[in-house]
């Protein structure tokens, strides 16, 4: 099978995607993935970097071993179940939500950033790969055969921990301590696990069924999951203690921030949460199927451009109004994926950038009618965060819009910090951690965005698998001391 | 999933449930409240436990039948079935202090949220008034507020089949500031609480504040999580934006935007009809 010369072929091998007028009418996934033939075709363009300097793996924050999950699927070109089978284990050695990271990841900012063959060419279209192998073991029952494998089998002997939000910290801190043999609780306050991945990010990025899915797997291992459960009100972090051997907090950073300008509380002024709750939760756009209610207008402004402004002016689109995102920087400064933009984009979505909102005018029934804007002009410096600054101009636009949606951020919910004194927090509201992420009451740990403020999936699942080691250590101390 | 134990119609519109959910039971204060979801294609809506057990883990729910989710359970719900989804306790308790002498209203269905307040207030050494006016067919909770409180006072106002229903409502205000103001002004008050429609509160509270009694009232915006997640219960208060759900549902009546907020609580209403015709028409033709 050894190639006399590698030959290298720039061009990535392209994923199929659903066109942009069947799309923007409904809310199926965008993106339909490689089959096995054409990720053997893009696997066989890495060329297999030694995994001790692989800048992939460095450039993944859970260093899954790319090359090695990318050799799996070659060294068995006639047997795609065996193949699958073998790259899936090495990427669940690192990362067990690997349907939701080959879809929702930056990877352009990540793994793919500094692959070698993006000096040559494209990069190796590795979150695509690993997405396949994800949607191949789980539709070809690969998944189960393999899971025996992970288990701890000790059935939870080893020491039982609460996990605080299934979010993607929160899974992977409980899926990790599984793994090792203890007896995990997760305490989720809605009524669906998986946090932003269920009631944030759209169907059309991530179906939810594959992430019903993805949480299946856990509960397979042993990991119990109350719903309904709000600590800091249904029960205390004290009251955890008392109970679990170690508690990880991964409640995320899910409280909205709104814009401190005149005609906030206008009717159909939505905070991207609400919005996307409504739609992802609750799936409003099937009322009156469903019993949610969303109210839309014919033109609709998002304010914002991160993933969570995409997200919503792509739904909004689905509903059938006409979209604009309007953001204060310029194009080049938006934080959302660059592939997210270039779908809003073929999608039809409009933007205006430049401009600052600073009034929402309503109609005689309250309900809005345009967006009041200031101009902006960016400068040549940068602020701490690495954004370049913007000034006013003085000069003003109004845009019609009988819809708004305020995407301009989020910080974490304040319901553990309040409740529980003894949790040190930052001015901004995320948790106080040391580098074993332990917070400030001994047993106590935390991760995600509860403790970066906004940031990503992978961090967040990073996070929970540092803190899994953590409370292992911790718990295996303080039985050795007892 | 929490088991119906009981469900009874204890007035017209007005449905009682008990239901078994220890982890709510366990911690509730009055003022707070919880959010539930019904069925699986069902929204989640806020109400408040009434009555509750720690030791057995039980609660009561009392549902005034207002619009497609809350009329499907009254149609579709039975004693033995269960409701998929129930979080809390959520919000803040309201104050447990000794005010003196209070007066604490519920209009409509409102009353059942006073009864544990109330209750809890007279407890303490309070002494409690409460005042109910609805229609004659939905006085709810008499018996159960004549024993809890010092004086219980219901006004019915009988529903005039010539008039509309907003029609009918204008006489339920009319009687509910009418009667406010001939309490206080025969007898003082330390401290006024309302519960119910936002318009009929600020009607209460235009008359309570002529004579300048402190009024607490708990506010009933649109909820989604009810978890400080969304923002659709925003409200303004005291001139800063805050969350119902997180930050209230009980606020000083004097720091309250009522203009916004009554705005806002009709934002669904032209909905809130299609979902309900939709229901009405999916019964008719499934021939219930
Ligand atoms: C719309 C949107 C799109 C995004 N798109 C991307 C993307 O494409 N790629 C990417 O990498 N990142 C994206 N992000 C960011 C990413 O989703 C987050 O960084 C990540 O979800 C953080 O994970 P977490 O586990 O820390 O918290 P979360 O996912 O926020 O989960 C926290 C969970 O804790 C629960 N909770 C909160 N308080 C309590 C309590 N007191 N008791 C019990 N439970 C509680 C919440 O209900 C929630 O389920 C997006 C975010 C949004 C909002
Ligand atoms: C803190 C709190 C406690 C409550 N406690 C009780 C109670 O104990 N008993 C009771 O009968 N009612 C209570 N309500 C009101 C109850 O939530 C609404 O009557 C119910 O949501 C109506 O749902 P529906 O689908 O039948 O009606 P619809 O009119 O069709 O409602 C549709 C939508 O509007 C929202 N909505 C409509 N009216 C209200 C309202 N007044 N408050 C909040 N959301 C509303 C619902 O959440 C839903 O999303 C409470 C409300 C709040 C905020
Ligand atoms: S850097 Fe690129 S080429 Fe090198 S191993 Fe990683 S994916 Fe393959
Ligand atoms: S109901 Fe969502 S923030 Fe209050």
């Amino acid at each position: 099978m050894a190639r006399a010369k590698p030959k290298l072929i720039k061009e990535r091998v392209p994923t199929p995607e659903v066109p942009v007028e069947e799309r923007v009418r409904s809310f199926v996934e965008v993106n339909l993935g490689y089959d096995f033939a054409s990720a053997l075709k893009e696997a066989e363009r890495c060329i297999q970097c030694p995994p001790e300097y692989a800048p992939c793996i460095k450039g993944c924050p859970v260093h899954i071993n790319i090359p090695g999950f990318i050799r799996a699927l070659r060294e068995n070109p006639d047997n795609p179940d065996e193949a699958v089978k073998n790259a899936l284990r090495v990427i669940w050695n690192d990362n067990t939500l690997p349907a939701v990271t080959g879809r929702v990841c930056p990877q352009e900012e990540q793994c793919e950033a500094p692959c070698v063959m993006g000096k040559v060419g494209e990069p190796i279209n590795i979150g695509k790969l690993e997405r396949f192998v994800a949607d191949y073991a789980r539709k070809h029952g690969i998944e189960e055969a393999l899971l025996r494998e992970f288990m701890g089998g000790n059935g939870g002997m080893k020491g039982k921990v609460a996990v605080v939000g299934s979010g993607p910290a929160g899974l992977t801190c409980a899926g990790e301590l599984a793994k090792m043999g203890y007896k995990v609780t997760i305490f989720e306050a809605l009524h669906k696990p998986g946090g932003v991945l269920i009631y944030g990010i759209p169907e059309f990025r991530l179906p939810k069924e594959i992430l019903e899915k993805e949480i299946a797997k856990l509960r397979e291992l042993g990991v119990e999951i109350k719903l309904d459960y709000i600590v800091g009100k249904t029960v205390t972090l004290e009251e955890l203690l008392e109970e679990y051997d170690a508690v990880f907090i991964g409640t995320g950073a899910g409280t909205p921030k709104l814009l401190n300008i005149p005609g906030i509380l206008l009717d159909r002024i939505y905070t991207a949460n609400e919005f996307l709750t409504r739609i992802n939760l609750m799936k409003a756009y099937l009322f009156p199927e469903y019993d949610e209610p969303i109210a839309i207008g014919k033109k609709t402004i998002v304010i914002g451009a991160g993933n969570t402004a995409m997200d919503a002016a792509r739904s909004a689109l689905r509903l059938g109004t006409e979209v604009t995102i309007a953001y204060r920087r310029g194009r080049e400064d938006m934080t959302a994926r660059i592939e997210e933009i270039q779908h809003a984009e073929e999608e039809g979505v409009k933007f205006e950038f430049f401009v600052n909102p600073v009034e929402f005018i309503g109609d005689e029934n309250g309900k809005v009618k345009a967006v009041k804007f200031e101009k902006m002009r960016p400068l040549d410096e940068r602020d701490s965060r690495g954004k370049r600054k913007i000034v006013g101009t003085g000069e003003y636009i109004t845009l019609e819009a009988d819809t708004v949606i305020i995407a301009i951020g989020l910080e974490p919910n304040r319901i553990i910090s309040e409740e529980a004194t003894g949790l040190k927090t930052n001015s901004d509201g995320t948790l106080v951690v040391d580098e074993n992420l332990m917070t400030s009451i001994p047993g106590v740990f935390a991760g995600g965005d509860a403790i970066r403020g906004e940031a990503t999936v992978i961090l967040a699942m990073g996070d929970g698998k540092k803190a899994a080691k953590a409370i292992h250590n911790y718990i295996q101390a303080k039985k050795a001391n007892a | 999933m929490y088991k119906i134990l009981e469900k009874k119609e204890i007035a017209m519109r007005n449905t009682w449930y008990k239901v078994h959910a220890p982890h709510v039971a366990r911690k509730v204060q009055p003022g707070q409240f919880v959010i539930i979801r019904a069925f699986e294609n069902g929204e989640r809506i806020p109400l408040t436990p009434v009555m509750w057990d720690r030791e057995d883990g039980w609660i009561v729910l009392v549902v005034f039948t207002r619009g497609r989710t809350t009329m499907r359970m009254a149609a579709e719900l039975k004693e033995g079935d269960e409701i998929l989804n129930i979080a809390g306790p959520l919000g803040n308790p309201v104050p447990m202090k000794k005010f003196g002498k209070i007066l604490a209203i519920g209009a409509y269905t409102g009353i059942v949220e006073v009864f544990p307040i109330a209750k809890a207030w007279q407890e303490l050494g309070n002494d409690v008034t409460t005042l109910n006016v609805t229609f004659e067919p939905m006085v709810v909770l008499k018996e159960e507020l004549e024993g809890a409180v010092s004086r219980h006072i219901v006004e019915p106002v009988p529903i005039d089949p010539n008039l509309d229903f907003p029609a009918n409502m204008r006489n339920v205000t009319k009687r509910l500031t009418e009667k406010v103001h001939e309490m206080l002004e025969k007898e003082g008050f330390d401290l006024v609480f309302m519960v119910g429609p936002a318009g009929d509160q600020r009607a209460v509270f235009n008359v309570v504040k002529e004579f300048g009694v402190p009024m607490k009232v708990d506010l009933h915006p649109i909820m989604v999580d009810g978890t400080g997640m969304c923002g659709a219960c925003r409200v303004t208060v005291g001139g800063e934006v805050k969350f119902a759900c997180i930050d209230g549902p009980e606020f000083d009546a004097y720091q309250v935007a009522w203009d916004e907020l009554i705005a806002r609580s009709g934002y669904y209403t032209d909905l809130e009809a299609k979902a309900m015709q939709e229901y009405m028409k999916a019964l008719q033709g499934g021939g219930q």
